[in-house]
């Protein structure tokens, strides 16, 4: 009897074990890469030039590599600074317009409703790439060429289409009762919409607002493309200009450097938002 | 408080019309319930009063105002909806007191009253809760809360009871009842369940198909119902319905299985309907056991202990008895039965309205 009691334990611990093991197999793979950009980061120049064996400081610590970036070009904050500026702006106006659309979409009715929520859906299928230079005409014409409310026009309207579809759903899960309840109770459409169906859409707004933001924040071509003043560029231009390195030396201590530096805001906010995040997604699969 | 006045009603949708001209009066402190299947316009007539749905023609009035136009945040009307509709986000305090913020209300009326509110419906120790943290009984009585909290000119509910178990629906019947004695608020009450209406009402209004089948006290529409849909609808066990031939002898029943047709009592034939196609109908609790009555075999015994519910068949259709006695005769045998000729029914066959 206390025989097959031990032979379950050692089994439930075995079990335990290999679980265990191969979970922080699976998070060292993900993490290495992480963790190794950051150990460059923080060598001094000259070694993080060498072959990175093995991969931590061994000349000793230093920020040398974050003092280089932060002098280059016209200043580092100059750049987060258009980074955030745009992020922030296309996250906002993301949010506003999906939010209102969404409604409209999900509680009205109007001729042609379907027709022209697939219409705005089916904007996804066409390659942004392929409407880059109309785009930039467009731009050019409306003199926001080179101009950071430019871009974020263009980032706007990228994100809309999921944002939307998005915030459809999301005010599709809320039952209606609670919109009447409201009406009853004496709320305007404004209020209503503020105080009752924001906060139950809120994991939808979440969602949206990760995506506007991490897509804006990393977007590469069209900010290459569109800004041609170097004072106006975002840091992922920047980093293609720091990686392109002068006179054929890269330094890639500065480059790990900028890496951290674009990756935090991404990491931190997704660490903030997640509950809402993995909501949001699931929102209305389990009803 | 205020009375209610619903004058030739009319709904549709595009070309589908719904509701077709209903007329209903409702006194200062009445509660009245609509009652009828799905689909028979109960609850978009009560949206309409509600202002969460158009009024396609007639017209609403509030106390002395006509509200068709007015939206209904300015109607001063509180609703129950069947879901409960409790806004998830907020407290149950903060459910309570929501209408009221958005009025302004000075801070200590709106705690007053929503403990109040609270002390009535035994909501005090739950305040702090979110709905999802409440049972379905606790959160119907939340948002009977959200409605007295109100104090407003006319309650109305959404078949409020139809989401709960059997037994906290017979308990929550009484306590709506009993707050309605208590606050003697206008009440106008939807439900589709003929019991909840009878036991609560003041009024009874019968819907069918957009139309106002009858209106009027409870046990009037038991004991004299217009015509064949009410005898029907209203009573449980549904009344047993025969059709056939007015005669001298009484009403000769067709037997569908094409013997011999027995001939029913009949207290008393309307003059001149003699040899006139009608329908007999005599509720299962107005048929005696009578030893030397209408031979009938008994086809299935359902006890309930405080009476027997028997199913007979007699002249090749089947019958629902309910007795206050005991039976011992078993399924196949035969008993004698009787009914009670003083409240028996006739309809017209054609057109189904009481002879």
């Amino acid at each position: 009897m206390s025989e097959r009691k031990a032979a379950t334990a050692r089994r439930r611990l075995f079990a335990a074990t290999r679980y265990h093991a191969i979970g922080l197999f699976v998070s060292l793979l993900f993490v290495a890469p992480i963790a190794w950009s950051a150990l460059v980061s923080f060598k001094p120049s000259a070694e993080a030039a060498r072959p990175p064996l093995p991969p931590w400081p061994v000349e000793g610590f230093s920020i040398q590599s974050y003092e280089n970036l932060a002098k280059y070009g016209v200043g580092i904050w100059t750049y987060a600074g258009n980074s955030l500026t745009v992020a922030a702006a296309t996250v906002v106006v993301t949010v506003i317009i999906s939010l209102l659309a969404g409604y409209g979409f999900s509680r009205f009715k109007f001729p042609l409703k379907n027709v022209m929520f697939v219409l705005i859906i089916s904007t996804v299928m066409i390659p942004f790439q392929s409407i880059l230079t109309p785009l930039f005409l467009i731009l050019t014409k409306l003199g926001l060429q080179n101009t950071l409310p430019g871009i974020v026009l263009i980032y706007v309207t990228l994100h809309l289409p999921f944002s939307i579809f998005m915030m459809r759903n999301a005010f599709d899960a809320v039952p209606k009762d609670i919109e009447d309840a409201a009406r009853v109770d004496g709320a305007s459409v404004f209020l209503m919409l503020r105080r009752v169906m924001l906060p139950l859409v809120l994991p939808g707004v979440a969602t949206v607002a990760i995506f506007a933001f991490l897509a804006s924040w990393n977007e590469f071509l069209a900010a290459l493309i569109l800004l041609t003043d170097q004072k106006k560029y975002t840091l992922p231009v920047m980093m293609a200009a720091v990686r392109s390195g002068q006179f054929g030396t890269i330094d890639w201590g500065a480059v790990q450097s900028g890496v951290m530096l674009m990756m935090a805001p991404c990491l931190a906010l997704f660490l903030l938002l997640q509950r809402y995040y993995i909501r949001g997604l699931t929102a209305g699969a389990v009803k | 408080m205020a009375s209610v006045q619903i004058a030739d009603v009319r709904k549709a949708y595009g070309s589908t019309q719904v509701i077709h001209g209903v007329d209903i009066d409702i006194d200062d402190g009445e509660f009245v319930i609509l009652v009828g299947p799905s689909g028979c316009g109960k609850s978009t007539l009560l949206r309409m009063i509600a202002g969460l749905e158009n009024i396609s023609g007639g017209e609403i009035r509030i106390g002395p105002k006509v509200v068709n136009d007015v939206p209904p945040k300015e109607r001063d009307i509180a609703m129950v909806f069947q879901n409960y509709a409790l806004y998830p986000h907020m407290t149950v305090a903060d459910n309570m007191a929501f209408s009221m913020k958005l009025r302004k209300a000075p801070k200590a009326e709106i705690e007053e009253r929503v403990t109040r509110a609270a002390q009535i419906l035994g909501l005090a120790n739950l305040l702090e809760r979110y709905p999802r943290q409440l049972s379905g009984g606790q959160r119907q009585r939340v948002a009977m809360g959200r409605a007295i909290v109100r104090d407003p000119q006319v309650f109305l509910f959404d078949e409020p009871l139809s989401n709960l178990d059997a037994k906290l629906r017979v308990q929550m019947r009484t306590e709506i009842k009993e707050l309605h004695q208590r606050l003697k608020t206008t009440t106008v009450y939807v439900t589709h369940d003929q019991i909840e209406a009878m036991t609560m009402a003041d009024k009874i209004v019968v819907m069918h198909d957009g139309i106002v089948e009858q209106m009027g006290a409870p046990l009037d529409l038991y004991d004299n119902p217009n015509n064949l849909f009410v005898a029907g609808f209203i009573g449980s066990p549904a009344m047993n319905m025969l059709k056939g031939k007015i005669t001298a002898a009484g009403f000769e029943a067709v037997n569908p299985k094409g013997g011999a047709s027995l001939v029913w009592p009949i207290g008393k034939a309307p003059a001149g309907s003699e040899g006139r196609e009608a329908v007999y109908g005599v509720r299962p609790e107005h048929v005696r056991l009578d030893p030397n009555g209408i031979k009938a075999e008994v086809v299935v015994i359902e006890p309930t202990g405080s009476e027997t519910q028997v199913v007979v068949r007699c002249g090749g259709q089947e019958l629902t008895c309910v007795f206050r006695e005991r039976i011992t005769a078993q399924p196949g045998e035969s008993i004698g039965i009787s009914p009670d000729t003083s409240v028996t029914h006739l309809f017209d066959a054609a057109s189904g309205k009481r002879l």
